[in-house]
């Protein structure tokens, strides 16, 4: 069974062909299903984001899924086959191991170290399989992405620092307050960049929005659409006095909150923090009220500095969250030979046990005469040197360093021991926990 | 016997030190792990001390100093469990180290001078071990603070931006600390003038008790400590000096407190020699 995977993504494929074969997260589990009703194919999950759309599929005969794909894809979403298909990219094996890991790991995104796609590519995995559509091959390996995405996370500073202005300045709100809630805002302007930064700063949980502009109806707008309160004009130098946060994006061409006033305003509150967001170009606050004690006076290059510091510093970290993934891959694969020796490691228990069971048959009428307690210890003694003998072969088979070499060793066993499996019993096996390819089942211990 | 919590300790904060460094979350759960065993097993030298002295070990310097050591450790362990933030040990745990190779290095005898008999004295001393406890946190929080200021003011958003926490959250805890601090310090400070009234009538003629008076250095410098603190904690609620100011006013108190606590206790104090 090998595992495929066909899709388009930011690398690959333009912004407007992605959208046309964009999958929404209410028609993953749907479209899972439809690729697995196809004849080559018996699992598949589909992953969908703004930079990418992508299905994993196991299939014994790659080939052939990578037609019927093409096919799906051109029907389910009604484009021609030659509008995507040079955009197309399909990996096999290791290679899609290697790729979901990327992907999971945030490494194959647009913005390096984004935090949503792991979440994005549990969604995909959890409507697959809510429609039946995991089996041994897609689990093991999203499962284990899940891991590969953590582990990137907690050892390397990937997915750290704002790499937006608007995230910047929350991140930086929430070093200075430690959480939004209950804290207010002044928004002064109601241009674009005031509506966004409100929206997000709403979403974070802030208290009550207050807006004002020099045009009131203006304030009022944006007031309704982010759920805030719009405050006349005139009214601002007070109210900077009860606010924690400050937004300020106007057009002015002078500064209009100075630090006279602002001190003023402030006089009967100077004790708790005041953060001041400057997003106008030319500045809206005079520099001078960085200098007073318990306010923090960010503009717009200060906010820029520090996305693009951050931006840099997950560069820096690109390698050693690649190398995270390369140990993982190899470490994937090495599980993955070692689960596909357990069949032969299963046959290969069942031969000498049928040998000691017949072997002790054949020497009932000896041991009838022997007490109880004597027999059990042959019984015992028996399975033990069969637990010892299997040891090393068992570890070997499962340690094996690549595919070839485990195939021609499947079949050396196979021969020496006359071993037989049939289809019924492999497909038991693949299933069979670890547990029984490692000799657990019988602790050999027990018995000294 | 204090060597085992000292080596304990010192392992807790290397393990602190990579926590913080690195930010691995596996050396914070190690560090933690550490440190609540060392102060397991101090708990236990303490204990057995209690046992054979029949109270508190607290009546030498040298004990007083592991007393110490042990609440600010308990302190500090309630303080990362109630807030689930590790980030502190590395600042508090050179404090907790460098303190412990005091009681680990000279053991001292426990004194048994009967004017220490009475429940006023441990009162006292308990209190105000306490008190310092509290003022360490209370320092080590000014300490971190004026380091996340620094970076956020300055707008270099470097090392200690992404392992601190908030400035809103440090000053709170700074101020529940100091709160904490100032009330066993003036309980101690009060109960220590009860006692002394109450010794000199049992033993009017003891030199310590005698010696006690604003001449002494230790007297003198535990009162100028408390006006350290009174005023920080007037200064917050009325003059609004939160923030930075609060947190310089808490790191000069504890180096008040310190100096009392360490050289002026055994080498200048005429009152406090009971030993």
């Amino acid at each position: 069974m090998h595992l495929f995977l066909l899709g388009v993504s930011h690398r690959t494929a333009p912004v407007d062909l992605r959208e046309r074969l964009d999958f929404s997260s209410r028609d993953l589990s749907a479209a899972a299903a439809a690729v697995v009703a196809r004849p080559s194919m018996s699992e598949s999950v589909v992953l969908s984001t703004c930079n990418r759309s992508e299905i994993y599929v196991a299939s014994s005969d790659p080939a052939r899924a990578r037609e019927e794909l093409v096919g799906f894809l051109s029907d389910y979403h009604h484009v021609a086959l030659q509008a995507f298909q040079p955009h197309l990219f399909a990996l096999e094996n290791s290679a899609a191991v290697a790729h979901l890991f990327r992907v999971a790991a945030g490494l194959d995104s647009l913005v390096v170290g984004e935090p949503q796609i792991l979440g994005q590519v549990k969604e995909a995995f959890q409507s697959a399989s809510g429609k039946r559509c995991v089996g041994p091959v897609l689990g093991n390996v999203f499962r284990w992405s899940f891991g590969v995405g953590k582990r990137v996370r907690s050892e390397t500073a990937l997915g750290e620092g704002a790499v937006s202005v608007s995230f910047a300045a929350v991140a930086l709100a929430r070093k200075i307050f430690g959480h939004l809630d209950g804290r207010r805002v002044l928004v002064v302007g109601a241009g674009e960049i005031s509506s966004l930064t409100a929206q997000h700063l709403r979403s974070q949980g802030v208290g009550e929005i207050v807006i004002t502009s020099r045009t009131h109806a203006h304030a009022e707008a944006l007031a309704s659409e982010v759920g805030g309160v719009a405050l006349p004009w005139d009214a601002m130098i007070g109210a900077l006095g009860s606010a924690d946060i400050v937004v300020t994006a106007t057009g002015s061409q002078r500064p209009i909150i100075t630090r006279a006033p602002l001190e003023a305003a402030q006089g009967h509150r100077r004790s708790t923090p005041l953060f001041i967001i400057d997003l106008a170009v030319p500045r809206d606050v005079e520099a001078a009220i960085g200098e007073i004690e318990q306010v923090f006076l960010y503009n717009i290059d200060d906010l820029q500095s520090i996305v693009e510091e951050n931006l840099s510093r997950r560069a820096a970290e690109v390698e050693h969250a690649e190398s995270i993934v390369n140990e993982e891959v190899a470490k994937f694969m090495a599980w993955q030979r070692s689960r596909s020796a357990v069949p032969t490691i299963v046959a290969l228990r069942q031969r000498f046990e049928s040998i000691r069971a017949s072997e002790l048959q054949r020497l009932e009428s000896k041991l009838g005469v022997l007490p109880p307690d004597a027999r059990e210890r042959v019984d015992a003694v028996t399975r033990l040197i069969v637990e010892k003998l299997l040891i090393e072969p068992t570890e070997q088979l499962k340690a094996l360093p690549d595919e070839e070499t485990q195939a021609a060793y499947t079949e050396a066993v196979n021969r020496l021991f006359k071993l037989q499996q049939d289809e019924e019993a492999l497909d038991a096996a693949r299933d069979t926990p670890l547990d029984i390819a490692r000799g657990r089942h019988a602790d050999p211990t027990k018995l000294r | 016997m204090n060597a085992l919590p000292l080596v304990l300790y010192a392992a807790a904060g290397v393990a602190y030190a990579v926590h913080f460094a690195r930010r691995d979350s596996t050396a914070g759960r190690a560090a933690t792990t550490l440190l609540l065993f060392g102060a397991l097993v101090h708990t236990f030298v303490i204990g057995m001390q209690t046992m054979e002295v029949r109270h508190v070990p607290i009546a030498n310097p040298s004990r007083a100093v592991s007393s110490f050591v042990w609440l600010l450790t308990l302190s500090y362990l309630y303080l990362e469990m109630t807030t689930d933030e590790r980030s502190m040990g590395v600042f508090i745990l050179p404090v907790i180290v460098g303190l412990q190779i005091i009681p680990a290095l000279y053991p001292g005898v426990e004194s048994r001078d009967p004017v220490l008999d009475s429940p006023w004295f441990w009162v006292h001393v308990s209190s105000l071990l306490f008190a310092y406890a509290s003022f360490g946190l209370a320092g080590i929080l000014g300490v971190t603070y004026m380091l996340q200021f620094k970076e956020i003011k300055k707008k270099h958003l470097g090392y200690f931006y992404n392992r601190l926490p908030s400035l809103q959250i440090l000053d709170a805890m700074n101020s529940h600390a100091v709160t904490i601090g100032w009330l066993f310090l003036t309980l101690g400070v009060v109960v220590g003038a009860v006692w002394m009234t109450q010794a000199r009538g049992v033993a009017p003629n003891d030199p310590n008790i005698k010696a006690m008076s604003l001449d002494d250095p230790k007297i003198f410098m535990a009162l100028v400590t408390w006006g350290v603190y009174s005023f920080a904690m007037f200064a917050r609620r009325t003059l609004g000096w939160t923030g930075r100011r609060a947190a310089w006013l808490s790191a000069l108190g504890f180096g008040f407190a310190m100096l009392n606590f360490l050289p002026i206790n055994y080498f200048v104090t005429t009152s406090h020699t009971f030993y």
